[in-house]
């Protein structure tokens, strides 16, 4: 796994806080799921909030404690459940609250299955693709940022493996190439407009396109 | 092993320039007060939990944004949220602050998109919910806590500024810079400083 192919604190930061976009979260939220360390940096910003919440100046609340009290809800003996990863969605858990596509393949050992974000501005999908396939190139109007779940691929500005976050916005055309032994297998969030150029980015576009 | 945190007013990092207060609150173990509602569904300890928390949620959330009366409301059901997950507080990921800090974004998110249906809210839950990669490398939350709070009071006013506004506020660098009225440059450097320092007080506990 790479050291340096993860998000900033500055992206890190506006997810945590909630603003960014849901589905651009939500490939951070697959990284950080899948990526220890980004898991620790993450762990640390909300330290910081607990930090700040420690020490700001209080505002009087309107209602008194010991009258909510009263009424508080009975306590279930078991703790809540947590959701576990939905079958078929690669382990990770936080695909849990979305409903997912069917697996469409666009050729040339390209997979495709759409992960419904009804509340974003952006496309998500995961993409399947098999060993040594070439991505066609393209360029964004918007962001491209995808977290690899297994398997790699490498372009123009490295090597990206399970567990990396790649991050590309309307500076970068590129070109990726698959890893030609291990595949891959990844989940990216779409902004703006893509142009794809090939054959496969004309399979790609009804898939990608605002 | 549990080392539990004693939240203190006077150990406070004074956020505003303002005065000082003592707060008349003794030492609170926050820690055990949530394990008790855990165990017994305390309503004695989900009083002094609401007294000395909830009135911190809502001027964190006002500080975000929020409206006065959505913060109110906000604080009590963060509080409401705190009784009834008692149970998934785990002390070795994250002090009492810490996770209360993190219940009260996640209302205040599903708060601010409720009417686009955002699963965010539940996505993050999630995360907070997962298991530590290598269990020896668990340690104690609270202990995260209290250092990352003593490296606020070691920054210099100008640094603790920028990282109020990045980070307790939510603004992105480039509103920080409006804000304050200073180049890009100086907010990420002062913002890369402050976490180094920050990181590096927690280094041994990695």
């Amino acid at each position: 796994m790479s050291m340096s192919h993860r998000p900033s604190d500055e992206t890190l930061a506006a997810f945590a806080a909630g603003r960014l976009d849901e589905g651009l979260a939500l490939v951070v939220a697959a990284h950080v799921e899948i990526n220890p360390q980004t898991r620790r940096d993450l762990a640390d910003i909300d330290a910081l909030s607990g930090a700040f919440l420690d020490s700001i100046e209080p505002e009087p609340m309107g209602i008194d404690a010991r009258s909510l009290s009263i009424a508080l809800p009975q306590r279930s003996a078991e703790p809540p459940q947590r959701p576990s990863a939905p079958p078929d969605a690669a382990g990770l858990a936080v695909l849990a609250p979305y409903t997912l596509g069917r697996w469409q393949s666009v050729g040339r050992g390209v997979a495709l299955r759409r992960v419904e974000v009804p509340s974003s501005d952006s496309r998500v999908f995961m993409l399947r693709a098999q060993p040594g396939t070439r991505l066609p190139a393209h360029r964004h109007t918007g962001a491209e940022w995808t977290t690899i779940i297994s398997g790699a691929y490498q372009h123009e500005y490295g090597r990206y493996a399970a567990g990396d976050f790649d991050e590309a916005d309307d500076r970068h055309a590129h070109t990726p190439v698959v890893d030609p032994y291990e595949g891959c297998t990844c989940i990216v969030a779409l902004t703006g407009n893509v142009r794809f150029e090939g054959m496969i980015g004309r399979l790609l576009q009804p898939f990608v396109r605002l | 092993m549990m080392v539990a945190l004693a939240i203190h007013s006077e150990m406070s990092v004074p956020l505003s320039r303002g005065p000082r207060r003592r707060a008349g609150a003794a030492l609170m173990d926050a820690n055990a007060l949530i394990q008790s509602i855990a165990q017994s569904s305390d309503r004695q300890a989900f009083v002094k939990l609401f007294d000395h928390f909830a009135p911190r949620v809502k001027a964190l959330l006002m500080r975000q944004g929020t409206p006065a009366d959505l913060a109110e409301e906000l604080a009590q059901e963060t509080l409401l949220m705190v009784w009834r997950k008692a149970a998934l507080f785990d002390p070795t990921r994250a002090g009492a602050s810490t996770w209360i800090a993190a219940i009260a974004r996640n209302l205040r998110i599903d708060a601010a998109r409720r009417e686009k249906r955002s699963r965010l809210p539940d996505v993050l839950d999630i995360l907070q919910g997962e298991e530590p990669e290598q269990p020896d490398q668990v340690f104690d939350g609270s202990e995260r806590d209290s250092r990352v709070r003593a490296a606020l009071t070691s920054l210099s006013p100008d640094q603790l500024r920028v990282v109020q506004l990045a980070f307790m506020e939510g603004l992105s660098h480039q509103d920080v810079a409006k804000r304050l009225s200073i180049p890009l440059g100086t907010v990420k450097s002062r913002l890369r400083l402050a976490m180094a320092r920050m990181r590096g007080s927690l280094e041994d506990l990695r």
